[in-house]
């Protein structure tokens, strides 16, 4: 017997319900709530006044905010073109069969995922310093001219930002790619082989097409993550920007106007100018993702109802 | 098949993998020996204190005295407890509510659909931080601030869940099932709960870790949301450290080794289930 | 539902506690507070006028009080805030400020004569009073008094910075004439904000006036970040780096690599718990000065005690502010056990402060820091304060970096770029000031100046 077609209709929505209502009230209510803002200026309860767009004109022509800028951009190309073909490097490495111990490899790299972001800023803290860090230690025991007194948390915050980042991640993508590895066709990479093509025109004409699809997820989560970096920073610098605003990042920089110098209106302007990067990144992601599969003649069909 | 690598070739992998490895645990193999020393031996020497001890370490100069301290000194116990709950409570009713959108809105038909995962896709790119202070405003007229509810209710709705439970829907429950279990007469609620459900169970598992790693490891909601210093999650409790007891590196490090070990664990329980499920939400891109 | 919050009430039993709550950020003022208000709340018959004290670290702090007045919501009762936090409740226009006006307050009581009047600066806005203050803070310069006078040098001598760098230089000099590697004559770095401020300050500049307008690209600054770059980056650098806050910055106390480093008050307290081997070595001298006659101190950090607008009896909370900071019984307890000169001035004449401190070799360190307390440079508070300062630092970080590379010979091939970097920081600081409407609203800055200087008067 088939249900009858209205608790049909009706059962889809109770199964959503729960999550229209909470996105109605925190994500889409203080969306709107951001729009309102970013047209004031604005200081506690008492204080508001209605500016227009001009948040929106002044943060495009604010220097700091184009720091903020320069410093996400080096952290997100940092983050993106270090760690993901690093990641991939070593899930293509584990792939291969008869690798012993895989697991084992698997779980180390992967652990520091585990470790949250608070956790992560505690122990690069200390690692990090300047002679006392076991960083500068052991490069300046391996290599006798690096200098002790090298000011990863001063001048090359971003460079420490990554590295940890580094460490903190490169397993979990590393995991992504893993999985993606499996739709790799062996007997098309067997033949190629056989065929006696190169390792990397096997790369490119095999496995890169094959990973594509979560390739370009991955990248995507990537992007959303590095482009919203502050916590680690803001806990490696101790609640400030660093050495002449060096560690300052977007969401950095939205938050002191907003949280530490309580101009919430600015800040919302700086919010929706990182939505719309993203959004962008997200558009991209979708065509680019879209056209492979569309090259490799995958019926956007098997893609489930997708919009 | 002749799939096996060569020796060679494993022996170079492992040249590559092994000091990876290294190095990845070496930040977690420093701290653990860190929340072990005094603060005089905490930068003598970068790992075990040298001495006269086997091996030449001073091993009886290693100490528990600074997880004593943050047992007595900081309210540690009540912060596990806090994290505890806010971190299962989060993560079951998440992992739920996700489960359920996801499944409508990959194996059902209605009416909406399209705008139902319209929202979804455009919820998954707000930055959270645009969402902060209008965020807290809403948490202060629904009279949340200061509350646990005020730090779950928000994280209960996720619209990466339902990204992921709605792509692992379509890669692991095939809709000839659904159908069948439909002519056999089973209810909507039926067909979700017992054929749906058991086949999404390795991303219900991957799902709720990722959550209650999340929640468990959080910072910056309970920062801003909480206010009396009895509710603190561990992460605020240990960032605290650094700024109450600055000189007390074991101190810090003990804090941080303890907050990290129970995930750990849970983590150690799931591996399986989580390694497959976080790929199954991926695989589709 | 029902479970979920059912869970909640049982694993958080009611910690509710009758009577007022506090916030401090710093370990030592709990520990002083801590018995201290166990007696208040033993001798109160009222439960509501008892005070519990909370730490609170000072970020946290200042993101829960900074959440909490943007919302117009209650956080604590009384909220003891460093000085860079508080500054920051002081962003807006003068309604919006989440602290309560103590200048009532303060007039009534006659505190005005009775406290250094610097001391309230950092925590008014446009005359307006919102804190009291703590402390004075006044900087001296601790050296290294046996090297010094194993040297045969008498710090007598100096007055000026320039007499600073003529009379110690010999120590830089190994007896055969080469340049020592392991010894430099001050504790300063281009990246220090706090000291670079501070020195600012002593010469008569600053990165704030009176109104809360950024004043980066002064003369004076430029002639003394000049000088700074000089020390720390010129062909014959007299400056190092030597980290207040880490090991290796202790140890390298305990090397002598620094002879003289810059030293408020409570720093004393400080290296007395952190670097105990110091003791007995170390000297205070006042400040070298800018040019002859000069001020021989400067400032760095402060903490004020404010009453949110949100707190319910602030009268009674103002009685227990008063009796925290107010008191000769606790100003005495804030010099013994930290250090610290208190800024109520009726008790600077006290004994206590003429005691021998042996860590000083002996010098009476608190009549010392009491004499120059009434030198003590004005600072003012700013929603700018923090922008100026990081911008200032890059200025001064950019001109370092040119000193490396032109090797100038006197500090004044340095001053065209100091003043080209310090206009360049100023313009960005200012975009900042001109894009506030709440703060470009303002007729003029003469009016807000004279408020201020009516605070000072």
């Amino acid at each position: 017997m088939i249900l009858p077609d209205r608790s049909r209709s009706v059962f889809p929505w109770l199964l959503l319900a729960p999550f229209l209502i909470l996105v109605a009230l925190f994500t889409i209510t203080p969306l709107f709530g951001a729009a309102v803002l970013s047209t004031q200026q604005t200081f506690g309860p008492g204080t508001t006044r209605f500016v227009g767009l001009s948040n929106f004109k002044n943060v495009l022509a604010d220097p700091l905010f184009w720091t903020a800028f320069k410093n996400t951009l080096i952290f997100t190309l940092g983050s993106v073109l270090v760690q993901l073909p690093l990641a991939l490097m070593f899930a293509m490495l584990l792939n291969q069969p008869g690798v012993r111990a895989r697991s084992f490899f698997r779980l180390v790299l992967f652990s520091p995922v585990l470790v949250g972001v608070v956790y992560v800023a505690m122990i690069f803290f200390v690692l990090f310093q300047k002679r006392t860090g076991l960083v500068n230690q052991l490069l300046h025991g391996i290599f006798p001219s690096w200098d002790i007194g090298f000011a990863w948390l001063d001048q090359y915050i971003m460079v420490a930002l990554i590295l940890a980042t580094l460490w903190q991640y490169m397993g979990f993508n590393m995991v992504y790619f893993l999985a993606a590895l499996q739709n790799v066709p062996k007997e098309l990479d067997e033949a190629a082989r056989i065929d006696g093509a190169s390792w990397w025109k096997r790369f490119r004409h095999v496995t890169l097409p094959a990973i594509t699809p979560v390739g370009s997820f991955v990248v995507l989560l990537s992007i959303i993550g590095s482009v919203q970096v502050f916590e680690l920073p803001y806990l490696l610098l101790q609640g400030s920007t660093g050495v002449d605003n060096k560690g300052l990042t977007i969401v950095g920089y939205l938050y002191q106007t907003g949280f530490q110098s309580g101009d919430l209106g600015y800040a919302s302007a700086i919010g929706w100018t990182i939505a719309i990067v993203l959004a962008a990144c997200a558009v991209l992601q979708r065509m680019l993702s879209g056209r492979t599969e569309q090259q490799r003649g995958v019926k956007r069909a098997t893609r489930g109802g997708d919009a | 098949m002749s799939m096996l690598v060569s020796k060679p070739r494993a022996i170079a992998t492992y040249c590559v993998v092994v000091p990876a490895c290294i190095v990845i645990a070496l930040p977690l193999v420093w701290l653990a020996i860190a929340s072990l020393k005094t603060s005089e031996d905490f930068f003598a020497s970068p790992f075990l204190p040298r001495g006269d001890g086997f091996l030449g370490i001073a091993w009886d100069r290693l100490t528990l005295d600074n997880f004593r301290n943050l047992f007595s000194k900081t309210g540690f116990a009540r912060a596990l407890l806090a994290s505890s709950l806010l971190a299962s409570v989060t993560a079951t009713l998440a992992t739920l509510i996700s489960a359920a959108a996801g499944y409508a809105l990959a194996r059902l038909h209605f009416r909406g659909k399209r705008a139902a995962m319209w929202l979804v896709l455009a919820c998954l790119i707000v930055p959270a931080p645009l969402l902060l202070s209008p965020g807290f405003a809403v948490l202060y007229r629904l009279n949340l601030l200061d509350t646990f509810l005020g730090l779950i209710l928000p994280a209960i709705g996720p619209a990466f869940g339902v990204y992921l439970f709605r792509q692992a829907t379509i890669s692991s429950v095939p809709s000839e099932l659904l159908e069948a279990a439909r002519m056999d007469g089973c209810s909507e609620f039926r067909i979700f709960w017992r054929v749906a459900l058991p086949l999404l169970q390795p991303m219900i598992a991957a799902f709720m870790l990722i959550t209650f790693l999340g929640v468990w490891n959080n910072f910056i909601n309970p920062q801003v949301v909480l206010q009396s210093a009895s509710k603190f999650p561990l992460a605020v409790m240990i960032a605290q450290l650094k700024d109450v007891y600055s000189q007390d590196y074991g101190l810090m490090m003990a804090g941080t080794m303890l907050s990290i070990l129970p995930v750990a664990g849970l983590f150690m329980l799931l591996q399986r289930d989580f390694v497959a499920g976080l790929t199954s939400g991926a695989v589709k891109g | 539902m029902a479970v979920v919050t059912g869970l909640i009430a049982m694993v958080t039993p009611e910690t509710k506690r009758e009577g007022a709550s506090m916030w401090t950020f710093a370990r030592m003022h709990a520990e002083m507070y801590g018995p201290e208000l166990e007696a208040w709340n033993q001798q109160q018959t009222d439960p509501s006028r008892r005070v519990n004290l909370s730490l609170i670290g000072v970020q946290a702090m200042e993101q829960r009080m900074m959440s909490a007045f943007l919302a117009g919501l209650p956080s604590a009762d009384l909220i003891e805030a460093e000085r860079r936090n508080a500054a920051r409740a002081f962003a807006g226009p003068l309604e919006s400020v989440g602290f309560l006006d103590l200048t009532p307050y303060i007039e009534r009581d006659g505190l005005m004569n009775k406290v250094n009047k610097a001391s309230f600066l950092p925590w008014s806005k446009d005359g307006r009073i919102f804190g009291l203050p703590h402390d004075v803070h006044p900087m001296m310069m601790a050296y290294r008094a046996d090297i010094v006078e194993a040297a045969g040098i008498d710090v007598n001598e100096i007055e000026t910075w320039d007499d600073f760098e003529r009379v110690m230089r010999l120590l830089l000099y190994k007896p055969d004439g080469t340049r020592r590697t392991d010894r430099y004559l001050l504790n300063m770095w281009e990246t220090q904000i706090d000291l670079i401020e501070a020195v600012l300050l002593q010469a008569g500049g600053g990165v704030i006036d009176a109104s809360g307008v950024p004043v980066i690209d002064s003369e004076v600054n430029a002639r003394t970040i000049s000088r700074i770059a000089m020390w720390t980056s010129g062909p014959e650098p007299i400056a190092a780096e030597v980290s207040f806050w880490d090991a290796t910055g202790h140890q390298l106390m305990r090397d002598g690599f620094v002879i003289a480093t810059f030293a408020p008050d409570w720093m004393c307290n400080y290296w007395r718990k952190e670097v105990p081997q110091l003791a007995g070595k170390m000297k205070l001298m006042p400040m070298p000065a800018w040019e002859k006659g000069g001020r021989r101190t400067s400032v760095w950090g402060g903490t004020m005690l404010g009453i949110p607008k949100t707190a319910q009896d602030p009268e009674k909370l103002w009685e227990i502010a008063k009796h925290l900071y107010l008191s000769r019984e606790l100003a005495h307890e804030l010099y013994t056990k930290s250090d610290i000169v208190t800024p109520v001035r009726e008790f600077w004449s006290d004994d206590i402060y003429d005691q021998p401190d042996p860590f000083f070799m002996g010098q009476p360190k608190g009549r010392m820091y009491i004499n120059l307390a009434p030198d003590v440079p004005d600072r003012f508070s700013s929603p700018f304060g923090a922008i100026a300062l990081a911008r200032t630092q890059g200025a001064v970080s950019q001109l370092c970096a040119y000193a490396r590379d032109v090797k100038p010979q006197r500090e004044e091939d340095l001053l065209p770029k100091a003043r080209e970097f310090l206009a360049a920081a100023q313009r960005d600081a200012m975009r900042h000031v001109n894009r506030n409407v709440f703060f470009a609203a303002r007729d003029s800055s003469e009016q807000s100046s004279d408020a201020a200087a009516e605070v000072t008067r």
